[in-house]
């Protein structure tokens, strides 16, 4: 791999991002959310124990212990970030593959001497740092802040980044895919949520084998949550482990991560057989 | 040893299938083309021929249904056949978001420049171009004549030795296709390989040494332009031609058609046709007309894709012989 044609690849895509607002949209919501938590949330710690909490003026006057208060802030946070964020980064950023499709523009970088599965994954991973870079200055604003405010440094936090970060890496490969063999940014954004609206249908596992009565439609619920992303178990994770300091287990990493190999790599294999 | 041809394919077929219908359509059927080291060669062909297909073969960006295709003598396939190739291709989409020096820029670290040398090719070549003064100004901006300009700076900043250009003085004014031409020929001085794929006859036989048209998919003809245009001279149409005599004059004219109950001789010299008319004469043959012909390879191009394009193989063969 040709380290200049990497970087040139990874920083177009940045280029991209940025023409089409798709950086400065996701930094301006970014800025958005803690401006909220610099300005209109208000913390007070009393004794560094107990905390009163108040919104637009509004004051809670029940006193909660603040370890507590901040960590569920740090959790509500979390949990915006992997689900609501995540979408929203993918509604964003799935027009960013189907781009470079377009003809007239593809054949120019076909005709470059680089492989095709460096092009493709050049631009994966610009789309990627796109997103990183939003991530990292969107829960660390938000985790010096609340420090600040509260001067409760809770580092745990922190794993919001790699964890969200994973989350998306594993919805763009299915974005990738999905843009590669049809071209189209919509279907991209389609087939995207609904495969994460059933992944957290399916993470209701332990209900849902009660209450299926046949054996094979048990075997069904459970193969297809095992098969695709767990976007529900990998929330839960990092929840856990900001709120308890908890972890729950590695199979919905791994097997998240091998769903998204699997995409990026028939997405690469697809691309590498297609003509222009 | 430097590999003597700069292109190289052999029985190139790409065949588009229809998944449902069971319909094909062989939009390159079987071309095998030689395209020597330093030469300025044309690819011609009417709409739908093939001509675009076969330069994407030659990129890789369309995947071969058979056959072998061979840049200085590496597979196609192979990335790095890529790297002395400069292509500006038809109909191109140029992110808008670029700067006329950030485009080139982008495309010239694709093709492996280290930095420092593209920022010293930029100001080079937007100069080369005409475009100095928009360097910085984004290319969303620009005329179509600019953006063509653009794109042949961003096909050779590279300093490629194969130049492959799809309709490169597409929308671009006289002044402009002058100046193209011109930096071409430097090229060409140079020894860099120029490809060029066009319908503008005029500007192919100006520019080019050797040309192919290709007809459905194939190479109808092919040859070195001085060879196909040598059909200045007289024509010579005459009734009632033995067979024998037929032949015997085939092999004295520059080019021989049949056509209903008459046969088209071609021939270079006054002397030549005079010899002829002797002979047909002689042969108890009817002399139709004789006239004085100039050909330019538009005549050649009409005639070749009049004639049915594959089956004109064999005219080709007659034309240079």
């Amino acid at each position: 791999m040709n380290p200049t044609a990497a970087i040139a690849l990874v920083r177009d895509t940045f280029r991209e991002a940025i023409a089409r607002k798709i950086f400065w949209g996701l930094f301006g919501l970014s800025t958005l959310i803690i401006v909220f938590f610099l300005f209109v949330m208000k913390i007070d710690i009393v004794a560094g124990a107990t905390a009163s909490i108040s919104l637009f003026g509004l004051r809670n006057n029940h006193t909660v212990d603040a370890q507590r208060l901040v960590r569920g802030v740090f959790g509500g946070v979390a949990t915006f970030l992997y689900s609501w964020a995540n979408i929203i980064a993918v509604f964003a950023s799935a027009g960013l593959t189907p781009s470079v499709l377009e003809p007239g523009r593809i054949e120019l970088l076909l005709s470059k001497p680089v492989a095709r599965w460096h092009l493709l994954l050049g631009r994966y991973a610009g789309n990627l740092l796109v997103v990183l870079c939003n991530t990292v200055y969107l829960v660390v604003g938000i985790w010096l802040i609340l420090g600040w405010k509260t001067g409760i440094w809770s580092p745990a936090f922190l794993l919001a980044i790699p964890t969200t970060t994973f989350i998306f890496a594993v919805l763009l490969a299915v974005v990738v895919l999905v843009g590669v063999l049809f071209d189209s940014t919509a279907l991209s954004i389609m087939v995207t949520v609904g495969l994460t609206i059933i992944s957290l249908i399916l993470a209701a596992k332990d209900t849902m084998m009660k209450l299926l009565s046949s054996e094979w439609s048990r075997w069904l619920w459970l193969g297809l949550y095992y098969v695709l992303p767990k976007v529900y178990d990998l929330g839960r994770i990092t929840l856990n482990a900001i709120m308890d300091h908890t972890f729950s287990g590695w199979m919905p990493i791994w097997s998240s991560a091998l769903f998204a190999a699997v995409m990026l790599g028939a997405a690469l294999y697809v691309f590498s057989r297609r003509s222009f | 040893m430097p590999v003597e041809y700069a292109i190289e394919t052999s029985d190139l077929r790409k065949i588009y299938r229809s998944r449902w219908r069971r319909r094909e359509v062989r939009a390159v059927d079987g071309i095998s083309l030689r395209v020597a080291r330093g030469t300025a060669f044309g690819l011609l062909g009417p709409n739908g021929a093939g001509k675009t297909t076969f330069v994407k073969l030659l990129l890789s960006a369309v995947i071969p249904s058979g056959g072998t295709a061979r840049v200085f003598g590496r597979d196609v396939h192979e990335p790095e056949a890529r790297r002395p190739v400069g292509y500006l291709p038809e109909n191109h989409r140029f992110p808008t978001y670029f700067t006329g020096a950030g485009m080139l820029d982008f495309y010239a670290a694709l093709s492996g420049m280290p930095e420092p040398e593209r920022k010293r090719r930029i100001p080079e070549l937007l100069d080369l171009v005409g475009l100095d003064r928009w360097g910085a100004v984004r290319i969303g901006k620009y005329s179509k004549g600019m953006l063509q300009r653009l794109g042949l700076a961003q096909a050779i900043i590279h300093s490629p030795n194969l130049l492959i250009l799809d309709e490169p003085s597409d929308g671009v004014d006289p002044m402009g296709r002058r100046h193209i031409r011109e930096i071409l020929s430097t090229l060409e001085e140079k020894g860099v390989t120029i490809f060029i794929n066009s319908h503008l006859l005029a500007e192919v036989e100006l520019f080019c040494s050797e040309v192919a048209i290709v007809h459905k998919g194939r190479v109808a003809l092919s040859g070195k332009v001085k060879d196909l245009t040598a059909g200045k001279g007289y024509k010579l149409t005459a009734a009632q031609v033995p067979e024998a005599l037929e032949t015997e004059l085939r092999g004295k004219a520059a080019a021989v058609a049949a056509r209903d109950d008459v046969v088209d001789f071609q021939f270079v010299t006054r002397e030549q046709a005079n010899e002829a008319i002797d002979l047909l004469r002689g042969g108890g043959c009817a002399i139709e007309a004789l006239t004085p012909t100039s050909s330019t390879l538009e005549d050649v191009f009409v005639r070749t894709i009049g004639n049915g394009g594959p089956a004109a193989e064999t005219a080709a063969t007659e034309v240079k012989a």
